[in-house]
């Protein structure tokens, strides 16, 4: 079943959590809210659950439009940040809760428990209560129990959030192998990247109460909307210069700029990613002169830092360790770095003051 | 135009996902130290249990375990298993020890005051209370407790108001404190304050107020007198008196811990279906019942103990409106030494009683905060 939400505005005092946001979660589809914290990204999904109440726009299930119905009645399974496990009952009460508050008696509980325990792996641990098990066992527990109620969607509040890093990713694999499973809409939130992109069939970043670009991860990492979603997913190299004529001039450097041929601002930023630098040995056009500072190269990835004198600037470059022995670079030894691919965000007026300083 | 200029900004994503999870570690710390400092809390808040308990006849032990909190723990409790691991021989947890350590001299004379205001101020009246009662004999003291009809009125009258006074206090304590932990509205905080107000009036004003209202010159007196209702001088004047000066204890205990525990539970609950009732039965209660027995117990002590409101709308009529203390000072006043001092050694009873009871339900409590605050910290071993 489809989720839609349309024109949503929630606000907390004179704080917008959401602002106008509109955001269809096709039917089985696996869609994950991604952004920093305070984007409103947790306030969406609550307000899709029917936890927070929105001020204006509407909520829909499907062509079912659900705004005014409680939380109760929508029939959502909701996994919350801390997975909010019943403490005063053992991992089966936890399980069973939703059906004997919905008037379900008898052997059709357990039998139905048992089938959920199946499912995320917990048989073994029924009697346990919610202290005795681990992070990992707690967050299966609390998608056992929301599963537990047949929901029509699944709702998952940074359901990785407070998770260690190995367990972390073990879980959001198995998260996509049960999703294709069961195949539910499900909706989830997320301030790391690498788990949307890994676990999500589309991406929705936010960013200060609005969406700021919404497609596979895919689309999202290649082609970033605007500079928040540059910034947002990964590092990242920022030149601050001129764009006149189809070319962006970086100090005494230009680069070939065609797609923005039209415009001439002053200041605009221009953005690498740390993969799509080259460094090369021999001097040419577009090619930046820069000293060799420090050489990470442990790992599949080699970083190289880098600073361009004439400038002022560090910039980082990765690249494949082959690569990095090939070119046997020295520390303080002088290099050209050459953009493979750039990344022009020309701020309109009113963006200007919001795109250049944001950091994480 | 101005020289174009050249910036480079650095954006690591990765620092993000350490810095949002709610470990309440710094993200540097490594995972060896973040191990012990979930025992060091769990030392901190014994050694905290300990000190609000008003144990102070254990001695210099506590006071050094008192101290340990925070980083100094951590740290001490991290060189301690470096040091196991290492197994190299040192005396650092010692000399940390004898650095907190104070002279001779020093720690006699407190442990002396602590002791000797102790055995002179608690001690010894609780024991002369028994004495006294019992100086005549058990048979004696028998008598005196129950064979005497106005004393065994009053402590079948203080069974009726303590008990009734609770249990209002509890329905409100609990909606007060329901309200105020998990919803913001208008005048919060203003009842957060008037809830209070209890404590800081003293109990003869809560009585006069009483029969400034319900007395026969009152302002509902020509009413009730019209409708036959006592109120002043009479058991629901006893058990109004009694509410007032109560009211604090159970909403007062209950807020930190529904604070503590949080809303998520209760949502999850609604979430899958349960009704208000339900939740209120099945999630809530159950996760705050230390907390509310412990609101109760103190509530009930000092319903049964009240002197001040009560003694001024209950008339002193003997045998109608007498509750224990107040029969207790009325025996006195009559130089029935050894009557008075049986039916005080009854109220002492209840207040050991109660002081072991709470004893037991406060780390009952401490657990249940501490449980909800473990529930909510990352998983270290998983």
């Amino acid at each position: 079943m489809s989720i839609a939400v349309r024109n949503v505005t929630k606000r907390f005092g004179n704080f917008t959590a959401i602002d106008d946001v509109s955001l269809e979660a096709h039917s089985g589809e696996l869609l994950a809210l991604l952004g920093p914290s305070g984007s409103g990204k947790t306030t969406l999904l609550r307000v899709i659950a029917g936890l927070e109440a929105a001020d204006r726009g509407s909520v829909h299930y499907h062509d079912e439009d659900v705004t005014r119905r409680s939380a109760r009645d929508r029939n959502v399974g909701f996994v919350f940040q801390h997975y909010a496990l019943f403490r005063h009952m053992n991992v089966l009460e936890n399980v069973a809760f939703g059906l004997r508050v919905r008037g379900v008696r008898g052997p059709t509980v357990t039998q139905r428990v048992r089938e959920l325990l199946h499912l995320v792996r917990l048989e073994s641990l029924e009697r346990r209560y919610p202290s005795q098990l681990s992070g990992g066992q707690r967050q299966r527990v609390a998608l056992a129990r929301a599963l537990a109620v047949q929901p029509k969607v699944l709702l998952l509040d940074e359901p990785f959030g407070a998770l260690d890093a190995k367990v972390r990713v073990e879980l959001r694999q198995w998260l996509r192998r049960l999703h294709e499973e069961i195949h539910m809409t499900s909706v989830f939130v997320t301030h790391d990247q690498e788990e949307a992109f890994e676990v999500a069939d589309r991406v929705a970043v936010m960013n200060q109460g609005r969406i700021e670009q919404l497609g596979s991860p895919q689309e999202v990492f290649d082609h970033p909307a605007n500079a928040f979603v540059m910034h947002f997913l990964g590092n990242v190299n920022v030149f601050h210069g001129r764009v006149h004529d189809g070319k962006a001039h970086l100090g005494g450097f230009e680069l070939e700029v065609p797609e923005h041929a039209d415009v001439d601002v002053s200041a605009a930023a221009v953005y690498v990613r740390p993969h799509e630098l080259a460094i090369e040995r021999s001097a040419a056009s577009g090619r930046l002169p820069a000293r060799v500072v420090r050489v990470h190269a442990a790992g599949p990835v080699a970083k190289v830092a880098l600073r361009a004198e004439d400038f002022g600037l560090e910039i980082q470059v990765e690249m494949p360790v082959e690569r990095l022995a090939a070119l046997a670079l020295a520390t303080g030894e002088v290099v050209y770095v050459a953009p493979r691919r750039i990344r022009v965000f020309v701020p309109e007026a009113a963006e200007a003051a919001l795109t250049p300083e944001y950091a994480i | 135009m101005s020289e174009p200029h050249l910036q480079f900004v650095a954006h690591d994503r990765r620092a993000a996902p350490s810095a949002s999870t709610t470990t309440g570690v710094p993200a540097a710390a490594s995972t060896r130290t973040l191990v012990p400092l979930r025992q060091s809390t769990r030392i901190a808040a014994r050694s905290l249990g300990t000190t609000r308990a008003g144990d102070l006849t254990s001695g210099p032990g506590l006071r050094a375990r008192a101290t340990v909190t925070g980083t100094a723990a951590i740290e001490q409790v991290s060189s301690a298993r470096a040091e196991a691991r290492d197994a190299v021989p040192t005396n650092d947890l010692s000399n940390w020890k004898n650095a907190q350590q104070d002279p001779l001299w020093v720690r006699l004379t407190l442990i002396g005051l602590a002791v000797g205001s102790l055995l002179l101020l608690v001690i010894i009246p609780v024991a002369n209370v028994f004495y006294q009662a019992l100086s005549a004999g058990l048979h004696a003291y028998w008598d005196n407790l129950f064979n005497d009809p106005d004393t065994r009125h009053s402590i079948w009258l203080t069974l009726i108001v303590a008990p009734t006074a609770v249990g209002a206090n509890l329905v409100f304590g609990v909606a007060a404190a329901w309200a105020i932990a998990r919803f913001r509205f208008p005048g919060r905080s203003a009842l957060t304050t008037l809830i209070d107000l209890p404590f800081a009036i003293s109990p003869v004003v809560a009585g006069l107020q009483l029969v400034l209202l319900f007395g026969l010159r009152g302002y509902f007196g020509p009413w009730l007198r019209e409708h036959d209702i006592h109120v002043i001088f009479a058991l629901p004047g006893l058990i109004l008196a009694t509410m007032f000066v109560t009211l604090p204890f159970i909403a007062r205990e209950l807020i930190p811990v529904l604070e503590a525990i949080g809303p998520d539970e209760e949502l999850a609950a609604v979430s899958l279906g349960a009704r208000g009732w339900q939740v209120l039965w099945k999630i809530t209660l159950p996760n705050i019942k230390w907390g509310l027995l412990y609101g109760i117990l103190l509530c009930n002590a000092r319903a049964m103990g009240e002197f001040g409101a009560v003694y001024v709308v209950s008339g002193h009529i003997p045998g109608q409106t007498q509750t224990m203390p107040l029969r207790v000072d009325r025996l006195f006043q009559g130089y029935n030494t050894p009557g008075s001092f049986a039916l005080a050694s009854l109220l002492m009873l209840l207040a050991l009683v109660t002081l072991v009871l709470k004893t037991v339900l406060e780390r009952r409590t401490q657990r249940e905060l501490a449980e909800a605050a473990k529930l909510h910290t990352v998983e270290i071993e998983s």
